[in-house]
């Protein structure tokens, strides 16, 4: 395994914490009704597969000194808001890719996984990289089912991946326990709390030097993906959405400085609470 | 589904860690968190998967259900525990998997889709008729709770991390009912995993056992305010963790993530200063007896969702704080 080509795929979600209470009331009253009270917030990372994206590139990086030969490809299944993304990867020396979607697959993660199978054989990557979990359904099942379409072994909560020879030293959490071991691909690494988990900054000359690069556009027909028919098969139905009163008493505290109101707050609720410990 | 009753397996993955509070879960999660419709008791047996044999006997006492199979499995196998599991499946073995131990999610998800069955996780309860299993969880980041159906058979699912503070007592006596043991090259699955070494578990066990805590979020501008915050936490004798983006912008370690990718609490009184109140973060500490939030922002999450409110900057309230409960709490 001299070369080695890793592929990552990634989501950009809505900034949920840009979301307001009245948001998520809107949001709540239906599968439709939360595609659209969330499609105007800003776009980020989703932070796990962002983590894998500068895992990666740190692979990359520390094969490069070692001699080994490493190509990259990032794609996601998403619309062009993940357009600017890939710019910013390519800059950052990933190929770029997007498979564009026919259907919605928010709460879809049978066909999501489909897909990211179906896009890991037609781009390549003997390592496919993948974040541990991903909104809005949250249930991270999609790289153990897209492990599962493409017959390879799965890596849960993957924190560092370093070379070892010509395989792969992986550490990865299972449970409450973390273990290290060294890997041979093919494989399914799905990355959860990675110590490294902000993606670099590309310089401007970085940008530069790919702004006539293409990004791949699939279909999923391309790939071969009967989506409808995937979304039939989805092994779990969303059939309704609640919001969760979380609220407490939010009395606040006077006072014109940190000091007086450190001094309120001890007087009023913290003096009695904390003798009680 | 015989005579309307769902066979119910419940999956112990017991070759990792913490298989008593993933049992514990199972079994809380059968008293009280699956309700059958029409109402009957429920027909279940165990699945218990372990790795030594010198650990048999121990992990077999903590199986949930009176009758068990006990698999003994290689450790980091989940691919031949899903291959015996799906042959279970394919034998009409159960209607409903509940799965619990750290290989959980990965055994439902393989099982489902080899078996053309459905597949949920982090299940807070659910609902078992002849038709489909419904099931609530949380989605969104934990902003909402999403309601789904399972309809194909079996329904596979895994339950909310709720579930692992449970009590429950397991049946005093357990009847074996069949007993197996998988291989290296059963199923001719190629081994993944080599040299594998167990690392040091994190140090969290302080924020899990703590009475007063105090967690830093992005509010504190940068890695020296979040240490000038752990400073005040620790002269106040209180616990310190950290909000995500704080681990996030490596202004502190992991290990002291609070919240749904980090360590839950329970402490009788929590200061959150300055984190907004994200509800992944706040699923790490709902549970604390008296919430303080202190927050320059009056509009955001965390001021609705404290007991008490202060609105200043974080790290010169902390630090009065720390002043006033050091001198009084010596």
């Amino acid at each position: 395994m001299t070369a080695l080509r890793i592929a990552v795929g990634f989501k950009v979600t809505p900034d949920y914490e840009a979301l307001r209470p009245a948001d998520w009331a809107r949001a709540a009253t239906g599968h439709s009704a939360h595609g659209e009270a969330v499609r105007y917030v800003r776009r980020v990372f989703n932070v796990f597969d962002e983590a894998a994206l500068e895992l990666a590139l740190r692979l990359r990086d520390a094969r490069a000194e070692r001699g080994l030969e490493t190509s990259l490809v990032a794609f996601s299944v998403a619309g062009r808001e993940a357009d600017p993304f890939l710019v910013t990867l390519q800059a950052l020396g990933y190929e770029g890719a997007r498979v564009e979607p026919d259907a919605d697959l928010d709460f879809a993660p049978a066909a999501t996984a489909e897909l990211v199978a179906a896009a890991t054989r037609r781009l390549g990557g003997e390592v496919l990289l993948l974040g541990s979990r991903c909104g809005p359904g949250d249930t991270g099942l999609v790289p153990f089912l897209a492990a599962e379409a493409l017959g390879r072994p799965n890596l849960p909560g993957v924190t560092a991946v370093e070379p070892a020879a010509d395989r792969l030293r992986v550490t990865f959490s299972a449970g409450d326990r973390a273990l290290r071991a060294t890997i041979t691909p093919p494989c399914v690494l799905a990355v959860g709390n990675a110590l490294v988990s902000m993606l670099r900054v590309p310089t401007l000359k970085d940008r530069l030097a790919v702004r006539d690069s293409v990004i791949t556009t699939l279909t999923p027909e391309d790939l071969g993906v009967d989506v409808p028919a995937a979304l039939s098969r989805e092994p779990s139905a969303l059939v309704g959405l609640e919001t969760i009163d979380r609220s407490r008493a939010g009395v606040v505290v006077g006072g014109a400085t940190p000091g007086e109101e450190a001094r309120a707050l001890y007087e009023e609720h913290l003096r009695a609470r904390l003798e009680r410990i | 589904m015989a005579g309307g009753t769902p066979r119910i397996a419940l999956v112990l993955d017991a070759t990792g860690a913490a298989a008593e509070r993933h049992a514990r879960a199972l079994g809380g999660f059968l008293r009280d968190g699956l309700r059958l419709s029409p109402e009957h008791p429920a027909d279940a047996v165990t699945h218990l998967f372990y790795a030594e044999e010198s650990a048999r006997e121990r992990l077999l006492a903590l199986a949930p259900t009176r009758p068990v199979r006990l698999v003994r499995a290689p450790p980091h196998r989940p691919d031949l525990m899903a291959a015996a599991l799906a042959a279970f499946a394919a034998g009409g073995g159960a209607d409903l998997f509940v799965f619990g131990g750290p290989l959980g999610a990965e055994l439902a998800a393989r099982l489902a889709a080899r078996s053309g069955g459905g597949v949920l996780t982090g299940v807070l309860d659910a609902v078992a008729a002849a038709g489909a299993l419904s099931c609530r969880r949380h989605v969104s980041s934990h902003h909402l709770i999403g309601r789904f159906e399972l309809r194909a058979r079996p329904w596979c699912v895994t339950l909310d991390a709720d579930w692992l503070d449970v009590g429950f007592e397991p049946p005093a006596e357990h009847a074996v009912q069949t007993s197996a043991e998988l291989h290296e090259d059963d199923f001719s699955a190629p081994r993944l995993c080599d040299d594998v070494e167990v690392l040091e578990p994190p140090a969290t066990s302080d924020l899990e056992a703590a009475q007063f805590l105090v967690v830093a979020g992005r509010g504190a501008a940068g890695r020296a305010g979040v240490e000038r915050i752990a400073a005040a936490a620790d002269r106040m004798g209180a616990a310190f963790g950290v909000t995500r983006p704080v681990v996030m912008n490596a202004w502190a370690a992991p290990d002291r993530q609070i919240g749904v990718s980090g360590t839950r609490t329970a402490p009788a009184v929590c200061i959150v200063a300055g984190a907004s109140g994200a509800p992944a973060f706040l699923w790490g500490v709902e549970r604390a007896g008296f919430i303080v939030a202190v927050e320059t922002d009056e509009h955001s999450a965390i001021a609705s969702e404290a007991d008490a409110v202060v609105l200043d900057d974080a790290v010169a309230v902390l630090e009065a704080l720390a002043d006033i409960v050091a001198r009084e709490h010596p």
